[in-house]
């Protein structure tokens, strides 16, 4: 009897710490398979409103490494031109009738609407969030996130993550509160070429926006090498000048 | 006058009744085109953009003030100042290559009570860049060339033009110069070096606001990313002009508190200061100005912005009291005698040392926003509330900016001055202010 609970109780304190790591591990793959290291997109972001109208930003965006991502808007006329940085949880926004970089925090929305900065400037998910649990689901595995720092901008996030290419499907992001702040809907996944296969688009609503509704749609997901120096603030200015 | 208030009514009107939608495609959202095209995506070496604005301003002013005496000793038949701006503002690029070309001319029309239909144009940037990569990049030309970290007030910001407190954030005109930018990343602590290298040639034709003969003007600025921390150093130098140091730096403490602050020291700086009697001296010492400010966004999506400047280079409650009551003699000397001496005497120092923004030592700036209340989105009502802590006196202006059609911008603001006599906003020309706009981007 002695034996078998000592072996039982081996296993739970063997299996729980590799259950852990699973689960970063996991979540280290969906970054990877969402997109590669060093990258170049264009981004529509909509925001829907509860009587249907809408409005429409067209973003052109470069990614590199874990924690580094640069943006600028192309349209509408009145957004175009201005720019965001980020580089771990630090966020600049550079608007060019004020001619500098501004610091920006995470939970502000640069566009407005249901999206806010952390999501629109997002990295990979494993720079921000530890996997304390990953429980299986029907057609995968939920992981459960927690922020490693009180920089990031959701306390928790429950993320569903489906399929043999471990992409995820379906993210609920919960403040400290408890309080569920938003969900994102994974759609439309879509083979980019050279191996990109990633949802195409990703949906939000919030209960803090009843009736809202927030769509980014990814176009043109390309590999692409990139300096540090793009990731700096004297090039938010020129960030447009990396398209081709 | 009429036509003034039709416009700003037809203005007020648009913002409160026209509702977004009416602009916007009704469509429901299982309906948009998710496998799209985007137009944008195809780059062009040009790039054209421009802003229209539509403007009416209405100030009303405070007749017993001094400098609504000084401005108009015999009075005014009305005290209702009315000003109606159509601006155009064009910016465009043409790139081929490594070289960029960029101009950004700003044309304004206006129409006011005192001046009939008057026109301003100005250049307000035209360089040529060379970019032969992303760690260097060489300007030469008219360009704007903003400094420091502060929202309101840039202690540091020593080749630009000084800003309009009331609207911070509007474009600014530049100054001919040369210049670089050098940046270096690395891996370490210190994540990003940037030199920023500046001259700024003087002569009778060119940037002849900075000295009176021929000078050359140098300066530099070195930006350092270091535990997550902005900071730059920079300095400024010049046979005719007064040397200058300074230093900034803003940090996010946390996801939704960020700090920010500025120094700076001009040396040997000259400042003039008016006795009662309108003798004029020249006092020289060495400024320390610098600004310490904060922004921080609650949970409920409202964002305060908050600054404390002390300007060293400013008036003390004492000289400024000296010179109201020059304004005050040389208006009671008017009053009894008809002499201008001492009234014209007062006006030439407003103009060039008194009558300015931020004319004092210390100053709070306070701005609170909320975005979105009520679920109205694109919709931000604030609250900007600028402070003279040596007199008491300030202004508070409650303003509304609505963006909910695309292009479209819409802001109505009111500002009203508060201080005792002899103070810097109890004594302005007006006592309150209207503003509403409309601005369209094409």
């Amino acid at each position: 009897m002695k034996k078998t609970l000592l072996t039982m109780f081996m296993c739970l304190y063997i299996s729980a710490p590799v259950f852990a790591l699973d689960g970063n591990e996991m979540l280290k793959k969906v970054d990877r398979n969402l997109n590669p290291e060093s990258f170049e997109m264009y981004r529509k972001l909509i925001n829907i409103e509860s009587d249907g109208s809408k409005k429409e930003f067209v973003m052109y965006s470069v990614k590199k490494g874990k924690d580094k991502i640069a943006s600028v808007f192309l349209s509408p006329a009145s957004e175009k031109g201005r720019s965001t940085l980020r580089i771990g949880e630090n966020m600049w926004l550079y608007i060019p009738n004020v001619g500098k970089p501004i610091r920006i925090t995470s939970l502000q929305s640069v566009t407005g609407g249901v999206f806010n900065n952390s999501d629109i400037m997002r990295v990979d998910y494993s720079t921000e969030y530890n996997c304390e649990k990953v429980e299986p689901a029907d057609e995968g595995h939920i992981l459960h996130l927690k922020a490693k720092a009180n920089t990031v901008a959701y306390d928790r996030v429950k993320m569903w993550v489906y399929g043999k290419r471990l992409l995820p499907d379906k993210l609920e992001c919960f403040a400290s509160s408890g309080m569920i702040i938003k969900t994102l809907y994974f759609k439309n996944i879509k083979d980019f070429g050279n191996g990109i296969v990633r949802p195409a688009v990703i949906e939000t609503d919030s209960p803090l926006y009843k009736g809202y509704k927030s769509i980014i749609v990814f176009a043109k997901v390309k590999v692409k090498d990139l300096p540090d120096e793009v990731f700096t603030l004297n090039y938010m200015s020129k960030v447009e000048g990396l398209r081709q | 006058m009429k036509l003034n208030l039709l416009i700003m009514f037809f203005l007020i009107f648009i913002y409160i009744f026209i509702p977004g939608n009416i602009f916007a495609e009704d469509i429901s959202s299982d309906t948009f085109d998710l496998d799209f095209e985007i137009p944008e995506v195809e780059k062009k070496p040009y790039s054209f953009n421009a802003e229209f604005k539509i403007s009416e301003t209405i100030k009303g002013f405070d007749e017993d003030s001094l400098l609504f005496n000084q401005k108009y000793p015999n009075g005014r038949d009305d005290y209702t100042f009315y000003q109606t701006d159509l601006n155009l503002k064009f910016e465009g690029s043409y790139q081929i290559s490594i070289v960029k070309l960029y101009v950004r001319l700003n044309g304004a029309l206006y129409y006011n009570d005192a001046e009939d239909w008057e026109n301003d144009r100005r250049t307000e940037e035209a360089y040529v860049s060379l970019l032969p990569g992303p760690s260097i990049t060489l300007d030469a030309g008219k360009k704007v060339l903003k400094w420091g970290k502060g929202y309101a007030w840039n202690p540091a910001a020593f080749i630009s033009r000084l800003k309009d407190i009331e609207d911070p954030d509007a474009t600014m005109e530049g100054y001919y110069v040369v210049s670089g930018d050098f940046i270096k990343s690395i891996n370490g602590p210190i994540k990003t070096i940037a030199l920023t290298p500046v001259i700024l040639p003087v002569s009778r034709h060119i940037n002849d606001e900075w000295s009176m003969g021929r000078d050359t003007i140098w300066g530099c600025k070195i930006y350092f990313f270091a535990f997550d921390t902005d900071l730059d150093i920079m300095f400024l130098s010049g046979e005719e002009v007064k040397d200058r140091f300074g230093i900034d730096f803003s940090k996010n403490i946390s996801v939704n508190f960020e700090i920010h602050g500025e120094a700076a020291i001009v040396l040997d700086y000259v400042k003039y200061i008016t006795d009662q009697q309108g003798n004029l001296t020249e006092k020289e010492y060495d400024t320390k100005n610098y600004l310490l400010g904060t922004r921080y966004l609650t949970s409920h999506d409202t964002t305060y912005i908050f600054e404390y400047f002390r300007n060293s280079q400013g008036y003390s409650r004492g000289e400024m009291k000296d010179y109201f009551a020059l304004v005050e003699d040389g208006y009671q000397e008017y009053i009894n005698s008809r002499s201008m001496a001492k009234i014209s005497k007062s006006r030439q120092y407003g103009s060039q040392f008194y009558n300015k923004q931020t004319v004092m030592k210390d100053y709070f700036y306070l701005k609170v926003s909320k975005k979105e209340p009520f679920d109205i989105l694109y919709f931000t009502p604030s609250v900007v509330c600028i402070y003279n802590i040596n007199d008491k006196s300030g202004s508070i202006t409650p303003q509304m900016t609505y963006t909910s059609i695309t292009n479209f911008e819409f802001e109505l603001k009111t500002t009203f001055l508060f201080g005792k006599d002899y103070t810097e906003y109890g004594e302005k020309l007006n006592d309150y202010k209207i503003y509403a706009s409309m601005k369209y981007y094409f």
